[in-house]
């Protein structure tokens, strides 16, 4: 299932959002546009659904309502999110829409204005219902959060609960014990990746670190026998050797790796672990301009078997250059005075007759979502 | 007269400046898209997307001639296609930063070099960036020699922040109409600017 259509009000950036995506999204524009705000509601969903987590939890992650809620939004309009899930190219057969909004006295916690469910079309569940007005404490919590009431749609709940997001930091990897602190959940960073990689069952644990070692083949052909090990002390490790060393050189451990090496490693493991969306930060950094230009195609094979739909952030013309980025995959986002406007590339008719001409997204969509530059500012104002 | 919406093609930032300039001095467009990429080769690439693009919105395209021979040539070059009427492809000879020189006066006072050391028929220099950075490797302000002449025994072409420094003199102390009286090619520009007439329909 991937996440098909995603409308939003008031959101971060946004005032107002609708986008339908396919299974692989590219979101690009200037920087401070809002491609982290908009992967974000994603984790929302994820923070809402997961075991331990609510609307409570999602909305005090992240300070408060009205860190979440539009700035540019007047007064203090309600946050609505409603996606559609479905297969691939089929009509959706999940929609989920839940609008939050503050208690006006009291404790002013986030409360419920709606939450609603569709399956195929027919709507499920809607809310508040007669329960909910005897009671107006039931609005703190989503229906999606609880086990003893969606019931008939926890298909969706572990959808959500199953998104992941990435954004591996290798030195965060490569020292975790150099960052004190309790560890972020999720572990978005990286910093237990390790851990996580000895945590699986060892017969995919293998078939998974040879596919990378495949893949990592096109970006560094030296490194080879790539396998996890744990030292004396158990501490989980990955090792490889560099065949252009002395023959008998050893095996070298992540310590010795390259950034670029560990964020290939990391991204790989994170497109063949699951079927659920992924949410890549900025696959390119650290990366050679000719590795990152192979990124689709490397996706692409490493994803033959299971395909999870995936939505990268990038600033990469190398990435955006390829042809085989079609219009209808790419996410603009441009600042405007009323919050963040975001578009499908392919939406837009100019970028589309340009793209059908044979330009790439990096010819059309990276100047459009350009920064302004010398001598701009005057016209427009 | 409502003004007429244009997109811009460009190569670098300095000529998207320039264009941008001329534009808001000539005060009959509305500029939608500046498209600019740098590197050679973006527009040779691009061209024959601008010109179909060019039947729903106006477009100018704007490069450098460099080394080619005569304009007409570089356009039939480029483009094999027939152009549409709605693109305008200029081409500074021999690039952009000709038709900076050809204000004599307030470059040379942006520069901080004395008149009678620049050039003149800026239109024949051979390579009037490198002009621009002798110029300014002469130049008695520190901020102009550190930010447009490339270090010393460097093989970059440009200081860190030429086109930053050149376009703040592109934006303010430019003056198209001495510019023109000393470059026919950048006169010649202008003229076709303020007679291009493309026919377009609103969205």
């Amino acid at each position: 299932m991937i996440i098909s259509r995603l409308v939003l009000k008031n959101w971060r950036n946004f005032r107002t959002l609708d986008l339908q995506f396919t299974d692989r999204v590219f979101v690009i524009g200037p920087n401070a546009s809002g491609k982290s705000n908009l992967l974000d509601v994603f984790r929302f969903l994820r923070d809402i659904a997961k075991p331990g987590g609510g609307l409570q939890h999602a909305v005090d992650k992240r300070l408060g309502l009205s860190k979440v809620r539009c700035l540019a939004a007047r007064r203090e309009p309600d946050v609505e999110i409603e996606v559609e899930l479905s297969e691939e190219g089929a009509e959706a057969r999940w929609r989920y829409a839940v609008g939050i909004t503050q208690q006006v006295r009291g404790r002013r916690q986030p409360i419920l204005r709606s939450e609603k469910v569709w399956k195929d079309g027919r709507l499920l569940m809607e809310r508040p219902d007669k329960d909910d007005e005897a009671d107006e404490d039931r609005l703190t919590q989503t229906h999606l959060e609880q086990i003893n009431s969606n019931a008939e749609f926890r298909d969706i709940a572990r959808f959500f609960e199953s998104i992941r997001y990435l954004h591996l930091v290798p030195q965060l990897l490569r020292n975790p014990e150099a960052f004190q602190g309790p560890s972020i959940p999720d572990d978005p960073y990286g910093r237990n990746f390790l851990e996580m990689v000895a945590k699986t069952p060892e017969k995919t644990r293998r078939s998974r670190l040879k596919k990378i070692e495949e893949a990592l083949r096109q970006a560094v052909p030296q490194l080879q026998g790539l396998m996890d090990t744990k030292d004396d002390a158990g501490i989980p490790h990955l090792e490889a050797t560099y065949t252009h060393w002395r023959p008998h050189a050893g095996r070298q451990r992540e310590d010795q790796f390259s950034d670029g090496t560990l964020r290939l490693i990391g991204l790989f493991w994170s497109l063949l672990e699951g079927e659920s969306p992924l949410l890549l930060e900025e696959p390119e950094l650290s990366l050679h301009s000719g590795i990152v230009a192979k990124l689709p195609a490397l996706f692409h094979r490493l994803q033959r078997k299971r395909r999870r739909q995936i939505f990268v952030s990038t600033h990469s013309g190398d990435l955006l250059s390829q042809k085989s980025i079609g219009g209808e995959e790419v996410i603009m986002l441009r600042p405007d005075k009323e919050g963040t406007v975001a578009e499908l590339a392919s939406s837009v008719d100019e970028v589309r007759t340009l793209l059908d001409d044979g330009l790439s997204i990096a010819d059309v969509a990276l100047p459009r979502t350009a920064p302004p530059s010398l001598g701009q500012f005057e016209l427009f104002e | 007269m409502s003004p007429i919406p244009i997109n811009l093609a460009t190569e670098d930032e300095l000529s998207e400046a320039t264009l941008l300039r001329i534009l808001r001095d000539l005060d009959r467009y509305v500029v939608g898209t500046p498209y600019r990429r740098g590197g050679f080769g973006y527009l040779r690439r691009t061209i024959h997307g601008w010109n179909s693009a060019a039947r729903s919105i106006p477009f100018i395209v704007l490069t450098d001639l460099d080394v080619c021979e005569c304009p007409a040539s570089l356009i039939a070059d480029w483009l094999t296609a027939p152009q549409h009427p709605n693109l305008l492809f200029r081409i500074a000879v021999r690039e952009v930063e000709s038709w900076l020189l050809a204000d004599t006066v307030n470059l040379s006072r942006f520069l901080g070099v004395p008149e009678r050391e620049m050039p003149s028929d800026c239109d024949n220099l051979a390579d009037p960036k490198a002009e621009i950075i002798e110029l300014a490797r002469r130049s008695r302000i520190r901020a102009i020699r550190d930010g447009i002449v490339p270090k010393r025994g460097s093989t970059a072409k440009q200081g860190p922040d030429y086109n930053g420094l050149l376009g703040l003199f592109v934006r303010g102390g430019w003056d198209l109409k001495a510019a023109a009286a000393g470059s026919p090619s950048l006169a010649r520009t202008i003229c076709r600017l303020t007679v291009f007439n493309p026919a377009w329909t609103l969205p």
